[in-house]
């Protein structure tokens, strides 16, 4: 089994790439490989914890919480969260808040890096 | 190289995956990209469809909006899960790239 | 000892949409990723403007003055100061009808001894092939 990186950027309302990326971690924890999700920018929205869940809008706390129970790695860019006034305390019990280089560490010994940028 | 790129738009706004040259190349259709698999403008299918590559579309991404794999155009394109891509992604492909 | 080599592939411009600064400046972040790694190990970022993204390079970028933002130019000169490998592509220049005297080139006045690269595309479909991953913005 190998280890799978995976990056977003874009924020988790108004867009369903982190919808996606939650998934595709989820299918690659089931076959066996080890993930890192390195939240940055915008991404950095779910990171905060109680967003109150509506069906107009993505919410994935849930299956987040599931998926770092089962022991997805889930570190979120300090700066990109601190610029967007996502502090510490307000911060998703897990998650992990570091600078950038701590997603570019994840990448040296994955075997797939997959970086959805590009908003 | 071997490198999977991922399209996630309808109407792209790069024109990356016409330079890259992989030795081989699989592209995956998900989100409004799944439009390219199932949709003709004026008759014709989308000219995303015409690169020498692997084509996959995400079912739920199909499904998602109204769409099946019975709506897909072209038999090459081949409909997969989120586990299918996890497999494609670490046995077939050795980078990725979301366009 | 290893070395994981990244390419951050810049494809559109910039500050309508963060994503273009945050490429350099997670490219930056290279240069202190040893807190995450063993003795001599290495993470190195190459940085290449294509398509679009070739517009991020042009210089005078007045965002300080204008939004109080750091400006794009002032991302692709820290790289530069850190020794990153900078690619433009040559044929997206062309295309939009520029040359070297339009992009930024050099930093001299951050003590940047390294200059941009720029080259055809070859060049850069080349560095591609040579990274281990590739992250496109």
């Amino acid at each position: 089994m190998g280890k799978l990186t995976i990056g977003c950027f874009a924020s988790l309302v108004g867009s369903t790439n982190l919808d996606f990326a939650i998934k595709l971690a989820g299918a690659a924890m089931e076959k066996g490989h080890k993930v890192d999700l390195w939240v940055s920018g915008n991404g950095t929205m779910i990171s905060i914890k109680d967003q109150r869940p509506f069906k107009d809008y993505s919410s994935l706390e849930k299956p987040l919480k599931e998926l770092m129970a089962k022991g997805l790695n889930v570190t979120a860019c300090e700066a990109c969260a601190e610029s967007r006034g996502y502090h510490h305390d307000n911060t998703l019990e897990g998650v992990k808040r570091f600078s950038m280089d701590w997603y570019l560490g994840s990448c040296f010994d994955a075997d797939r890096v997959f970086h959805i940028g590009g908003e | 190289m071997k490198l999977v790129a991922f399209v996630s738009d309808y109407k792209m706004t790069v024109d990356t995956l016409d330079r890259l040259k992989p030795e081989k190349l699989g592209i995956i259709l998900v989100q409004n990209g799944v439009y390219h698999a199932t949709t003709k403008e004026k008759g014709k299918p989308s000219s995303l469809l015409n690169y020498s590559a692997d084509y996959y579309v995400l079912q739920e991404d199909l499904e998602t909006r109204g769409l099946s794999g019975a709506n897909v155009i072209d038999s090459k394109v081949k409909v997969i899960k989120f586990g299918d891509i996890v497999d494609l992604m670490f046995n077939e492909y050795d980078k990725t790239a979301w366009l | 000892m290893a070395t994981t080599k990244l390419g951050f592939i810049v494809q559109r411009p910039g500050y309508k949409s963060e994503n273009p600064k945050l490429a350099l400046t997670h490219a930056i972040a290279s240069q202190s990723v040893e807190i995450y790694l063993k003795d001599g190990d290495i993470v190195t970022a190459d940085i290449a403007f294509i398509g679009d993204g070739v517009l991020n390079c042009i210089k005078g970028q007045k965002a300080v003055e204008n939004y109080d933002l750091n400006s794009t130019e002032s991302h692709i000169k820290m790289s530069l100061l850190l020794d990153l490998n900078v690619l433009v592509c040559k044929e997206d220049l062309e295309r939009f009808g520029m040359t070297e005297s339009d992009i930024v080139i050099d930093a001299p006045e951050f003590g940047a001894e390294v200059e941009v690269k720029v080259v055809p595309y070859t060049e850069i479909s080349k560095m591609m092939e040579e990274m281990n991953h590739l992250l496109f913005f």
